[in-house]
């Protein structure tokens, strides 16, 4: 799976995650809002509960006080109550679902209290207010006050309100505990399911970041490791590239990059032993001709020399000139391409015996005096190609210097990365169109006829410093000498 | 008194050739020289001059390295693996003064490493061609 995909996946399974726990949350704030307003639905009906069966209490005491004692007073509480409790009646029936339990227990309650007011307490109240007015209303009046006073059936009808009542209340408080318990399992099981699903989350977040970690992260150190390969030569490095996301894809295309730098390189390297070898073959077969027309002069020089005219002998004299020319310039190109056929070895070399070495072979010439450096060190270096690029700077230096007298200055510093080597002469410098120009080969600056020289000298020099990926430069003008500075691997 | 010597000379270049008489000849030596100008040719001879007492059978072979056809090296290999000529002394004589080719032909057994030119300013290559010489006379005594 690519990457991208896989982050946005995860991301996305989190994200539901944290969804389905806000709308746990939020269903359950619903349902304690719920209950909350049943809470009050529920308080006013106890509250309005009490206040009935309170009523009726002062209707009965109402209505019984003004039998006993005719005074309005007491039946304007009556009258007061008994409309409260209309009121209380019908505030109730909105509150509580007609076919529940206790709908049909407020419709008991409705009935009774109806039966009572109808059959007890309004004759009676009427018949004691006529009872003032005429004898036989009064007569009538202590009949029905006998009949329905002294009767228990009064006395049950309000038993039985006041019974229905509590069982309502009941019944009410009862409807409470449950769903506070129910509310309570709830809220427990809200908590629950939030605290998983939050952790759930968490833990799949984490998990995914670390899976992203290792995967991106191990996969970029092997493609750092293949980087730092092919940096360092090895172009045959190889990345693991499995599965189809962008990393391996990254490292497919390192893997063709470096099959193509490989190819590429061996291809040079075909071609560079190829021209080595052409080099090797070419002077080869171009010294048979050559010595033949060497020997050819050798044998008119030995066995007829008495026979020449000067003229002759002069023109032998140029032939053998150009030969000696021609075999140098061979030479040159063959010892140009021996530089890096051989690997030489590491060796301890001491610096003082090299230069001692190097200017054994140089050609004698009074005047020009070669300074070395008061103290040198031994170092572990490879001594053929080094003792070869200063025999060669020191050699131009001695040869294409032009005053009778001169000096020429070596100096070395052992750097933190690198030896530096210096040659300086005071000898006909050079200009800076040539600085270039110096390091190729067969490139001389002087006319062939003044000095000979190949032009092969310093195209050595820089290719062996090339090969070890160092540098040199050149600080001249002319007339004022050259300074050859180049660095060394350590 | 000197015998004459029997030398095959294999060498593509006439001069060359020459040049090894004249250098001969400078020498005072005696000697009858037979030339073939590459390794199939010289291999074809030694086949006649084993067979036939009227071809010269050579006291020593001067052989170059490069030729056509056959060169020096793949006429020593031919020569050591067959039973009449392996111990047939071989000098080599060539222009390369390379290592390497030094070691390949000493490895297939040779007498000598000559480098042409063959110069008596040149101490090296007469030196090597004096051994040569030395190495012929004493065989001569015996």
């Amino acid at each position: 799976m690519k990457i991208s995909y896989f982050i946005l996946f995860g991301f996305l399974l989190i994200l539901v995650l944290f969804s389905i726990t806000t709308w746990i949350n939020f269903r359950q704030a619903e349902r304690v809002n719920e209950n909350n307003e049943f809470y009050s639905r529920s308080t006013t009906t106890v509250r309005n509960s009490n206040r009935f069966q309170r009523n009726i209490l002062n209707m009965v005491s109402g209505l019984r006080g003004y039998l006993f004692t005719g005074e309005n007073y007491f039946i304007q509480a009556y009258d007061s109550a008994a409309r409260e409790n209309e009121n209380i009646l019908r505030e109730l029936s909105s509150l509580v679902p007609e076919n529940s339990s206790q709908g049909k227990t407020l419709k008991e309650i409705q009935a009774l209290n109806s039966r009572w007011i109808n059959e007890f307490g309004e004759p009676l109240k009427n018949a004691k207010t006529l009872a003032g007015t005429s004898d036989s209303s009064l007569v009538a009046f202590n009949k029905l006050y006998r009949e329905k006073l002294i009767n228990p059936a009064e006395r049950n009808i309000n038993r039985a309100l006041q019974a229905k009542f509590r069982d309502f209340a009941n019944y009410e408080y009862d409807l409470r505990e449950q769903r506070r318990q129910v509310l309570t399992e709830s809220i427990a099981e809200t908590r629950k399911i939030s605290i998983s699903l939050t952790t759930l989350s968490i833990v799949l977040g984490l998990a995914i970041a670390i899976y992203l970690a290792l995967r991106i992260s191990n996969r970029i150190m092997q493609m750092v490791k293949m980087a730092d390969n092919i940096a360092a030569g090895n172009y045959e490095s190889h990345a693991v590239s499995s599965g189809k996301d962008e990393l391996s894809q990254l490292a497919q295309s390192l893997n063709h990059m470096s099959k193509v730098l490989s190819e590429n390189i061996s291809l040079l390297k075909r071609k560079n032993e190829e021209l080595d070898q052409f080099a090797h073959i070419v002077s080869h077969d171009l010294k048979a001709p050559l010595r033949g027309i060497d020997n050819v002069v050798t044998w008119i020089e030995e066995d007829h020399l008495e026979e020449l005219s000067p003229k002759v002998k002069e023109y032998i004299g140029l032939i053998r000139g150009r030969l000696v020319r021609s075999e140098n310039l061979i030479k040159g190109i063959l010892s140009y391409a021996r530089v890096g056929r051989e690997q030489p070895e590491k060796e301890m070399v001491d610096l003082s015996q090299l230069f001692v070495d190097v200017l054994e072979n140089m050609p004698v010439r009074n005047g020009i005096q070669v300074r070395l450096p008061q103290k040198l060190p031994m170092v572990y270096t490879e001594r053929i190609p080094l003792q070869q690029v200063l025999s060669n700077l020191i050699g131009n230096a001695i040869k294409y210097h032009d005053k009778a007298a001169g000096k020429i200055t070596i100096d070395f510093s052992n750097e933190k990365t690198h030896y530096v080597f210096t040659v300086s002469d005071d000898g006909p410098g050079i200009s800076n169109h040539y600085f270039e120009k110096i390091f190729m080969i067969f490139q001389t600056l002087n006319e062939r006829d003044t000095i000979e020289s190949t032009g092969v000298g310093l195209a050595i020099v820089k290719k062996i410093l090339d090969d070890r990926k160092q540098t040199i430069t050149l600080h001249s003008s002319p007339g004022q000498g050259a300074t050859f500075t180049f660095t060394w691997p350590k | 008194m000197d015998k004459v010597i029997n030398i095959l000379m294999i060498e593509d270049d006439s001069l060359d050739v020459r040049d090894a008489q004249r250098t001969l000849d400078k020498m005072s030596v005696l000697y009858k020289m037979q030339v073939a100008r590459n390794g199939e040719e010289a291999l074809a001879y030694l086949r006649e001059a084993g067979e036939s007492a009227s071809f010269m059978r050579p006291d020593i072979v001067l052989l170059d390295l490069n030729m056509p056809k056959m060169n020096g090296a793949e006429f020593l290999h031919a020569v050591r693996n067959s039973d009449q000529w392996k111990d047939l002394k071989i000098f080599v004589i060539t222009t390369s003064d390379e290592k390497e080719d030094r070691q390949k032909v000493k490895d297939l057994g040779v007498s000598g490493y000559i480098v042409k030119p063959l110069k008596f300013n040149n101490p090296s290559s007469i030196d090597s061609f004096n051994l040569m010489i030395d190495i012929m006379n004493i065989k001569n005594r015996i």
